[in-house]
Order: C-alpha cells, then structure tokens, then sequence
C-alpha cells in the first residue's frame, strides 16, 4: 500500500501539536464556531480547549457554562489556525517528503 | 489520547450528534470515548418557552454520539436561570 | 518531466502544494486557496481561503420544478485545516495539467 506515507495522519498530527497553547477557532460540523486554547489533540484529531468562546453566544447559549471542551475530531469541519505560528515551507517540504515518489 | 480523564467526576455538558444535550457528572469514560453519566438531566432548549430539564438519571453514552464534552462552571450554572433561556436547539451533525 | 511522474490520484495533489486550489465540500460549500499540506485522509492545510457557501432556498408553496433560489455566503479564513472527510474534489491550478504558464483555477472555456 503506498498510501501509508503519512501513518495515522501523522503528519497534521505534528501540526496541531505544535500549536498547542494557540488560540484556534473549531468549527463543528453542526456550524458551531468555538474559539479557544489548544491544549491537547490526538492521533484520532480529537482536541482539547480551555478558554472556550462560542461564535454568535446569543444564538447558542447552550456552552455558556462551559469554561473547557473536548472536541471529537470526526465532528470537525474546519479549524482555523493562527497563520504566524505555521511555518508554510515546513509544511509543505514535509508533505513532499512524506508522498511518494 | 486526548485524555477524558480530567472531567472524571466533574459536572460535564454533552452535545450529541442529533443535537440533543445532556448534563450530568462524569462517572467514567473508556478507550472509544463511551461516556457514564450519573445523574443526568436532557436540556431541551425552544425559542417559545425557557430550557425544559427531563431527568435521566445513570446514562451510558456511545463515544460514536458525543460531538463534545464540556466541563461546566458551577458558579455560572447558578447563576443562570434556565427558565428565562430561550434558543433553537442545536443542529444535528451534517457534513 | 513532471508529468511522468503522475501514476496515481494523490501524485496530481502534491504537484500543487504552494499552489492555489479550488477544493469542493459536503454541504454545498466550496473553498479556494493555497496548499500547504495534506495526507492520506484528504486532510488539508491551506491558507488564503476564501469559502463559497451555497445557500439553497425552496420557496415554500412553490410548484415542483420551479427553480430554487440560491444565495452565496462567501467568507476568509488566513490559515485553515480542514478535515478530510468533507473533501469532495481538489481541482488543481490548471496551468500543472496543460503546462501553460497561466495561473488560473479555473480551466479555459471549451469553445
């Protein structure tokens, strides 16, 4: 199988643990937006936030309790990602390494 | 692992795939994010009338439902009177 | 020659890394931006992205056929990863295919 370049992910994996500590926004497949600190994520992408935020909180009082979250990874759509603390070139001479020929 | 461990006896808030949301405290949780509540309560939210509260007492969670866990603020839970709390519910999980 | 070198699906992705790309969605959504990472879920890492969100409104009563209104949302995001279960398709900058040195995302028009 040639497509094991990246084992488990690993490599989005590596991302997302080096922006622990980061302010990200997570946006859930149901359209929620929460924002926060990245404390921890995990092979499965599952992550963890403190500080929690949610986007639009008149709407969605539901979390307003909430002070920190657990996130499953399959429910995520997107995550935006603090743009100054992501090296593009790292990224990218990564992908390539781990592609195959 | 991405570890549930901390919220282990906390008060936790669950919002599951269909939207529905549970509270209650955390009595267990295992590899595939099975989740054992005790003394759990289902929030139903509506815009007509304030957050109706449906006892469920010891509840087993499959982790295949949970879309988040959240460890709840008690001092802002009594702060906050759920009858006056009017929102949709949350929207089931689609792509 | 590059092109040689283009055996399988995942091959025609790498060839855009730094580059920018029009990705389709689940949910009738639509992005554009430049590549930065991916792996073999279709996990992605772009940055520069603008979002397309198709916004179908059946008015109600309508008779069957009528056509539907559609509204756009579009929004930026400067750096998003976004997860691969939603990916649909990744259309490459054209220009990798027909090595031609436009810069486009969208292929010329068929006359």
């Amino acid at each position: 199988m040639r497509h094991n370049f990246c084992p488990l992910g690993s490599l989005i994996f590596s991302v997302f643990k080096t922006l622990t500590d980061q302010q990200v926004t997570v946006e859930l497949k149901n359209d929620l937006s929460i924002t926060g600190v990245l404390k921890s994520v995990d092979q499965f992408l599952n992550i963890r936030l403190d500080s929690i935020k949610v986007l639009d909180e008149a709407r969605h009082p539901h979390m307003m309790a909430v002070k920190n979250c657990f996130i499953r990874g399959s429910v995520v759509r997107y995550v935006q990602l603090p743009s100054e603390h992501v090296d593009t070139q790292l990224l990218e001479d990564a992908t390539r390494r781990g592609a195959p020929t | 692992m991405s570890s549930l461990q901390g919220y282990v006896d906390r008060r936790v808030l669950l919002i599951l795939q269909d939207g529905r949301v549970i509270v209650g405290v955390m009595a267990g949780f295992d590899q595939k994010s099975n989740v054992v509540l005790s003394d759990s309560k289902e929030r139903i939210y509506s815009i007509d009338e304030g957050v109706e509260e449906i006892p469920l007492g010891l509840y087993l969670v499959k982790g295949d439902m949970i879309v988040l866990i959240g460890e709840l603020d008690d001092a802002v839970e009594q702060a906050v009177d759920l009858a006056t709390i009017h929102a949709e519910p949350i929207p089931p999980i689609r792509y | 020659m590059e092109n040689s070198s283009i055996q399988e699906p995942f091959d025609l992705i790498r060839l855009s890394l730094s580059e920018r790309v029009f990705v389709k969605l689940r949910g009738d959504r639509e992005l554009t931006g430049i590549l930065h990472a991916y792996d073999g879920h279709m996990n992605l890492i772009m940055s520069d992205v603008e979002e397309t969100i198709m916004i179908v409104d059946v008015a109600e009563g309508a008779p069957a056929g009528q056509p539907a209104t559609v509204n756009v949302a579009k929004r930026k995001m400067e750096m998003l990863f976004v997860r691969g279960d939603g990916v649909i398709l990744v259309r490459l900058p054209y220009c990798r295919i027909c090595r031609c040195s436009c810069n486009q995302v969208s292929p010329p028009s068929r006359t």
